[in-house]
């Protein structure tokens, strides 16, 4: 019994004290590519393209923090994209319903964190995989949206709500703010809480988690309860960036957020990554469009540098990881 | 098994024509559309029921869950071939893939109409479209000549690959040529989503400290690139492709130059109307290409009205419209 419990608290402890040399090889990759881009093109270091490059991250970053949990736990949501449509549909309909962007916030934080809380309730009570729970949600949601929306597209909000999206404070915009915050409250919440320290060991061994008292099922319900509200807060975002919304706007969302989470070297078998990793995979995944448009790569190629840049971005890492001892 | 589901399609498919045979007073056309996403096929759909109801005729939508789905609208037209219905108003998904489904329909005797993308093989009464390289290249003349034949432009594509975007942008390229003025500073995807063109858009206004004209290859990818030109507190002349409800509100406040109209309302209507009149024996057009209208400051008015409360051309003015 104590070598299971053993067990299943020790990834998280690894994690800490191996942590900052992980998170070094992350960098590496992402620094690399500056790096690179920054020879290769005149504009990629000046600061307007860097909280540019911040900025443009943020939005697959508030997606992606929310999925880190929810694969910590060895679950997926496939529903995010799809979830920030709909809240965001539904946020912008109350907005000018009410001409009230608070509420209109709300809207989409609670639209978001119920449907994760749905996920949650089909994971745990229904014992349905994530996969093909939040796969089914998905389609539920897409479903919804796109009859709720029959085609048109909601636009035009107050400028007062629009600086969330694309307001300044102190020279730095204001998605990066939130950006920083959610990396800290983040990494505090997984790293430094009993809770988060649970959802490690329940990604690590869930049967030893239980056995070692660890209310599974309850922080399950958390992990994709959080990852459904940061597609809430995605969506406010995406509202008060673009000005607008329609009903497909989260398709080409989910994949990215996977994938950032992935690059950021959150293992999909569970209890192994930290939200820190899923910032620089979003980084990674943000840098190459960046670097691709300032070079003017050509359109046609641009599928093809993404996927090698990516590949080779991981492997960087793994090479230098397995060299240590 | 397979036997069996052939006998049991034989038998609904003739019960499905005593049906339709013992209410041939009021035809029903089976409409096919791509997608319940873009307001393009919103509008055709209207246009389609517009259309229909003036002419007495119901309509029955088809249209995949999941976006441009292949293998949906392949089922959609295996269901459709039971069910029998007077004729069909058909957008392939996908116009090589759908050539199969198309035959099956056929095969059935179903007479169809091919509209908004031409389909690569199959019989059809009429193709009704607009083509997509007159629209970007009577779009990108306009936003040229506003430009008064010089400056720095760029163009944001759409779905690489895709047919609208490839021609479109042929369009746009093709204007270019004609302004030697003019300078192409990047041509860079925006797969026909707003964040992404947004996204584009900050990215080469990093690299480019004078850009004067966007050509978009849709209104969303439009719409994104005046929000990342605010964002960052600088101008240029801004035009889309699709005449939607969003790039008339953003030309009425002088955010968008100009919208091509690809018209997909009057899309509708008009292979709603072939359809009908074929079946009642009045006399058709195989081939409609409306005339590309760039919707300005000067013109939107017609436009600005929600499309449920638009009016289907007269079959007089179809016929004189933009028949090839």
């Amino acid at each position: 019994m104590t070598d299971l419990t053993k067990q299943a608290f020790a990834p998280p402890r690894s994690m800490l004290s191996g942590g900052a040399l992980q998170i070094f090889y992350r960098l590496l990759a992402a620094l690399l590519i500056c790096v690179v881009l920054s020879f290769l093109s005149d504009s990629f270091l000046s600061l307007g393209n860097i909280l540019n490059v911040l900025r443009q991250a943020s939005l697959m970053f508030f997606i992606a923090s929310g999925l880190t949990l929810v694969i910590l736990t060895a679950g997926l949501d496939l529903s995010v994209g799809a979830n920030v449509a709909l809240s965001a549909c539904l946020a912008g309909t109350v907005i000018h319903q009410t001409g009230s962007p608070a509420l209109g916030v709300l809207t989409g934080l609670a639209t978001g964190g119920i449907i994760g809380l749905l996920n949650g309730v089909m994971v745990t009570a229904l014992r349905i995989p994530s996969f093909i729970a939040t796969y089914g949600m998905l389609w539920v949601l897409n479903g919804l949206t796109y009859w709720y929306m029959a085609g048109e597209t909601i636009h035009g909000f107050p400028p007062g709500f629009r600086q969330i999206g694309s307001g300044y404070l102190f020279g730095l915009p204001i998605p990066v703010y939130l950006l920083l915050v959610f990396l800290a409250v983040g990494t505090i919440f997984a790293q430094r809480t009993t809770w988060g320290q649970e959802i490690y060991a329940t990604g690590a061994n869930p049967v030893a988690a239980r056995l070692s008292g660890i209310p599974v099922a309850r922080r399950l319900l958390l992990v994709y309860g959080v990852s459904g509200t940061m597609a809430g807060l995605a969506s406010i975002v995406f509202l008060a960036r673009l000005n607008s919304a329609e009903a497909d706007i989260g398709e080409s969302l989910t994949l990215p957020a996977i994938a950032a989470v992935l690059i950021g070297g959150t293992s999909l078998f569970g209890g192994v990554g930290n939200v820190f990793g899923t910032f620089v995979g979003a980084l990674i995944l943000t840098l190459v469009l960046n670097g691709m448009n300032l070079l003017s790569v050509n359109a046609s190629w641009q599928p093809l540098v993404t996927g090698v840049i990516v590949i080779l971005a991981v492997s960087v890492d793994m090479k230098t990881r397995r060299r240590t001892p | 098994m397979k036997e069996y589901r052939k006998l049991i399609c034989a038998v609904l498919v003739l019960s499905g024509g005593f049906a339709a045979g013992a209410r041939a007073d009021s035809e029903t056309i089976a409409v096919f559309t791509k997608n319940q996403t873009n307001p393009f096929f919103q509008a055709v759909r209207v246009g389609a029921d517009a259309a229909a109801k003036g002419l007495g005729a119901k309509t029955l939508h088809y249209i995949p869950t999941k976006p441009d789905s292949i293998p949906e609208q392949l089922s959609q037209i295996e269901d459709v071939v039971v069910k029998k219905p007077s004729a069909i108003v058909f957008t392939p998904v996908d116009y090589k893939a759908m050539v199969p489904g198309i035959e099956k329909i056929n095969e059935a005797g179903i007479p169809a109409v091919n509209i908004t993308d031409r389909s690569a093989g199959g019989k059809f009464l009429s193709f009704v479209g607009a083509d997509d390289y007159s629209i970007g290249l009577e779009t990108a003349r306009y936003l040229l000549k506003a430009l008064g034949g010089k400056g720095n432009v760029v163009i944001i594509e759409g779905v690489k690959g895709s047919l609208t975007s490839v021609d479109r942008v042929r369009g746009f390229n093709d204007a270019l040529k004609e302004n030697p003025g003019t300078k192409l500073l990047a041509s860079q995807p925006g797969n026909y989503q707003r964040l992404q063109a947004l996204q584009v858009m900050e990215n080469l206004m990093q690299s480019n400290s004078q850009i004067d004209g966007v050509l978009a290859a849709n209104d969303a990818m439009a719409v994104g690139a005046i929000e990342a030109l605010d964002g960052a507190n600088r101008k240029a002349q801004v035009t889309g492709i699709n005449g939607t409800r969003e790039a008339i509100d953003a030309i009425k406040s002088g955010k968008l130059l100009a919208s091509g109209d690809y018209n997909g309302f009057v899309q509708g209507c008009v292979g709603t109307m072939i359809a009908i009149r074929s079946l009642r024996g009045q006399p058709v057009v195989t081939e409609i290409m409306l005339k590309p209208t760039v919707i300005t400051k000067d013109n939107y008015q017609p436009y600005d009205v929600p499309p449920e409360s638009r009016v289907c051309p007269s079959w007089d003015e179809v016929a004189k419209v933009g028949t090839k």
